[in-house]
């Protein structure tokens, strides 16, 4: 177990296509949990999140040689992802989907009602996160759920910041909207 | 109709400016922004346990990373891989789903020489290629942005020969390469093309 | 070329990629109504009777699902792909080559697809002995014209690099030399005029990429 925390990625992929195909495992155990949170903020639930993850993995597998940058998988495997999760809303877009909530853990025998409003108020960013374009909600999720600095995003999926401010700043403007529609 | 945040407000919540840097008049926006911003769940997900098992079913299942399909249609006469495919084919009609095994087929092809793609889109949200070398799918081969915005990258292992692609930008607008020759696609676009050439030692033939 | 080593396993089951090279219902099966998929399938078998490969057909098949294109216009250009084979095959043999090869089928419709007329294949292709390749002989001619040099100029270029003895990696780099030329600010059709003649000779083999996609490198 010590050694498997000390591999690095880059030297885990060399070793599964030199033909170790079980040490991908490794790399399964590390990611899949990693991106989960805005996989499922990108498509709107848990479920769909761990279709993408799962199928993003797989597909990771199958590209494997073609990761140019092995001790960067961790960024390879993010687009793919992130394709994933854009292939995935193309996919949803003609679907009438429900709106999952997440299940909110709120202590006490009785509810504050702050904490119901709080709890509300999440399913209705929720919702209206859904109503972005998908590289709207992208750059809000990345910033404020992922708390990336716009740099940081900028490099992990190119683009330039000034651009991800004109996304995010449109993004807060009809997540305003929506916040008075659905509340 | 929208109403649209300030643009100082817009500072505010990307972290830019604080609440007391803000015009006072723009304050209890502010704040409010503020309010529901900090409501955004962050609350990390930890996805089935068992998910690690079944990515590793499907792993397994599938032919080992490094087996190198032999391309047939270098090798064997039209006339042989038509025999073949027909035969196969009246025993695959023949013979019940099930028993269908999939064989590999190992042969030790010729190395594959590592192609650089570039492609120059600002403001592009994500970028791939597809071409005849990844079955046109447009998720397979992602490319990377670099240093310089706008500039997006990838490098992919081709096997010698020709090959045909064009990049795929945000999912929806095909681009072909404007560095490389070009040839009409049959769909009202043009792909690109690159010859792959494989490295000898001394000089080449033909 | 024949050094790579064909080892072939058949079990008692089936030779799944094999018949994968002609299996249309396999590769596309979902990706296109079944009806557009069926005629697929008899556009292949056709190929395969009359000796031309069915990879090209099944691969612009692919393409055309994986771009999105209405299952009619898919069919219509696998049509043209096997229109441009039968031509390829037509012009290979009054060049005098009597049993063309797979890979120069696909070269020879590439340089139709590219612009090039079935006359000008002919010729080409007649043209060609060692220590010259017909293939890639003919997928630098295609190169070229699929740069925008015209047709007649492509050819003229490609014949007189034969003619001249230049070596093959020479006519190879040719498409690449004429590249330069039009980077430099000049048409096709005039880098080809000036690209014609000896390539410098160089350190290393020359590149098969244009400028300004990089450059190939062992892994």
């Amino acid at each position: 177990m010590g050694s498997e925390q000390t591999r690095s990625d880059g030297e885990i992929v060399r070793s599964v296509l030199a033909g170790d195909i079980d040490h991908y495992g490794l790399l399964v155990r590390r990611y899949s949990d990693r991106y989960a949170r805005y996989a499922a903020a990108m498509l709107g639930s848990r479920d769909a999140a761990e279709d993408a993850v799962q199928d993003a993995l797989v597909r990771a597998y199958d590209q494997l040689a073609q990761c140019r940058d092995p001790e960067n998988f961790a960024g390879w495997f993010f687009l793919i992802l992130r394709n994933r999760c854009f292939a995935e809303h193309r996919r949803q877009q003609s679907q009438a989907r429900s709106m999952e909530t997440r299940d909110e853990a709120i202590a006490g025998p009785e509810r504050a009602d702050s904490a119901v409003e709080v709890a509300e108020l999440r399913q209705t960013i929720g919702r209206a996160l859904q109503l972005l374009t998908p590289e709207q909600r992208e750059v809000f999720v990345l910033k404020h759920v992922e708390e990336l600095s716009y740099e940081d995003i900028a490099a992990r999926i190119g683009a330039s910041v000034a651009s991800l401010k004109m996304r995010m700043h449109r993004a807060y403007d009809r997540l305003r909207d929506e916040l008075k529609e659905l509340a | 109709m929208t109403e649209h945040y300030h643009p100082r407000v817009k500072q505010l919540m990307d972290g830019e400016l604080s609440l007391s840097e803000l015009p006072p008049e723009l304050r209890a926006e502010g704040e409010a922004a503020l309010r529901w911003l900090a409501t955004v769940d962050r609350t990390p997900i930890v996805l089935s346990s068992n998910l690690d098992e079944r990515v590793m079913a499907k792993v397994r299942s599938r032919l080992p990373a490094r087996t190198r399909v032999l391309d047939l249609r270098r090798r064997i006469r039209p006339w042989v891989l038509g025999a073949v495919a027909a035969a196969a084919a009246v025993l695959l009609m023949t013979l019940p789903r099930e028993s269908r095994v999939r064989v590999p087929v190992v042969a030790i092809a010729r190395a594959p020489v590592h192609v650089r793609f570039v492609l120059y889109a600002p403001g592009a949200g994500r970028v791939a290629v597809a071409g005849t070398f990844n079955q046109w799918n447009a998720d397979a081969a992602p490319l990377a942005p670099t240093r310089r915005p706008g500039l997006w990258t990838a490098t992919l292992p081709l096997s010698p020969g020709q090959h045909q692609y064009a990049f795929l930008v945000d999912g929806r607008r095909w681009v072909s390469d404007p560095t490389a020759p070009t040839v009409d696609d049959g769909f009202g676009r043009r792909n690109s093309v690159v010859a792959v050439n494989p490295q000898t030692e001394r000089g080449r033939g033909l | 070329m024949r050094s790579a080593v064909l080892v072939l396993l058949i079990s008692t089951g089936i030779t799944g990629p094999i018949a994968g090279q002609a299996d249309v219902r396999g590769r596309l099966g979902g990706r296109l109504p079944a009806a557009v998929v069926a005629a697929l399938q008899q556009v292949v078998d056709s190929a395969i009777a009359k000796g031309l490969p069915a990879e090209p057909l099944i691969e612009k098949a692919v393409e055309g699902s994986a771009k999105g294109v209405e299952p009619a216009r898919v069919l219509a250009a696998v049509r043209a792909v096997l229109g441009r084979l039968s031509q390829s095959a037509v012009s290979l043999r009054s060049a005098g080559v009597l049993r063309p090869d797979t890979d120069a089928l696909e070269a020879g419709a590439f340089a139709l697809n590219a612009g090039l007329s079935p006359d000008q294949v002919q010729t080409l292709a007649a043209q060609v002995r060692a220590p010259y390749a017909l293939a890639p002989t003919l997928r630098v001619a295609a190169t070229l014209a699929a740069l925008g040099v015209p047709g007649n100029d492509a050819v003229r270029l490609v014949r007189d690099e034969l003619d001249a003895g230049h070596a093959p990696g020479d006519v190879l780099d040719l498409p690449r030399r004429v590249q330069m030329g039009m980077a430099g600010g000049r048409s096709a059709g005039q880098a080809a005029g000036r690209a014609g003649g000896p390539a410098h000779p160089s350190p290393e083999p020359p590149h098969a990429l244009p400028p300004g996609q990089g450059r190939p490198h062992k892994p």
